[in-house]
Parts: structure tokens; C-alpha cells; sequence
């Protein structure tokens, strides 16, 4: 699995406790790391991911769907799950602002052994670290 | 006056150019993953 993620687009490091079965990932700066090929490349090497959780720095905008999303890069926003937290940070929608958040991007369903990642992902934010 | 002005602006330059770049981007990644052997 460590291979895996290791070859994937903007993936700078990949570290794995067989312990306690966490996969810390460390993305390069040049910001074109994917999670949903990150979720398929683990699947595909024949393990279940659990859950997903980013951090991430980026402007909070409305997508096509009107939903508020975090955009951490030109092309890649994740529309959040709505929280009081995400409520928090609707008026920041299209201004300035850059936000760092904690978040959950995936949590396998319960009661399912495996499950077939299913992209988009939306971001249940967990913590907010910054706004400037 | 020149050599001066030459030098501030190569300065300035390399600030922009080797200034860390807090930019937006997926900063982490952590997974929790079962059935790992």
C-alpha cells in the first residue's frame, strides 16, 4: 500500500503504523494531490480506509451547486457538510479570506465491510485552525 | 547610486523568490485504513 500512495500524483511522503492502522500522508506544495485517488489507490492495493481526514488551507467559495466549499486549489473545492461550524464561515463565501481547516473527507458507512469510495467528497470540519 | 539601487532590487527579488509560500493546498493527510497486514 505504502507504494501505492507513494506513486501517486503530489504525494511527497507516506508514513504507516501497522499498530494502530493510521496512514499519515504528507502532500507536496505543489498542490496536485487528489484524495479521491488517494481513497482508490488504497482500495486497490487491497485494504478498507476507515476514514479520512485532511488539513487544509484555502478560500471558502460557493460551488455550482451553491453549497459552501473550501478551494484548495484552481480546480479542486470540497463542498462541506453542513455544521455550525461550516455555518460559521458562509460569510466568508468569495471574499479574501484564507481559512485552515481539520476535517473528516471520508467515513467508511457503518455496517459495510468494504465500500467502493465514492467521490465528490464533502468535508465535515472538525476544527477551524485560522482565518486571515 | 545605480550599484545601490541595483542592489536593493536584486534584494527585493530574491525575498519574493525565496519567500515561503503560504498558499492554498491540502496541508496533511491522515487515514485510518483495516485490514492491513
Amino acid at each position: 500500500m505504502k507504494q501505492h500512495l507513494g506513486r501517486q500524483s503530489g504525494v511527497q511522503k507516506v508514513e504507516v503504523s501497522l499498530l494502530d492502522g493510521k496512514v499519515d500522508i504528507t502532500p507536496k506544495e505543489d498542490g496536485q494531490i487528489d484524495p479521491a485517488g488517494l481513497l482508490k489507490a488504497t482500495y486497490d492495493s487491497g485494504v478498507s480506509v476507515a476514514e479520512m481526514d485532511i488539513t487544509a488551507r484555502g478560500k471558502i467559495v460557493r460551488d455550482a451547486a451553491g453549497d459552501v466549499a473550501l478551494q484548495v486549489a484552481p480546480n479542486r473545492a470540497f463542498a462541506f457538510v453542513s455544521n455550525d461550524l461550516s455555518k460559521g464561515l458562509e460569510a466568508l463565501a468569495s471574499t479574501a479570506t484564507e481559512v485552515t481547516i481539520r476535517g473528516q473527507l471520508y467515513k467508511k458507512p457503518a455496517g459495510k465491510r468494504k465500500t467502493e469510495a465514492s467521490p465528490p467528497l464533502r468535508l465535515l470540519i472538525l476544527e477551524i485552525q485560522s482565518k486571515e | 547610486m545605480q550599484t545601490i539601487r541595483n542592489r536593493l532590487a536584486m534584494i527585493a527579488l530574491l525575498g519574493v523568490m525565496f519567500a515561503p509560500v503560504d498558499q492554498a493546498q491540502i496541508k496533511h493527510i491522515e487515514m485510518r485504513v483495516e485490514g492491513m497486514t
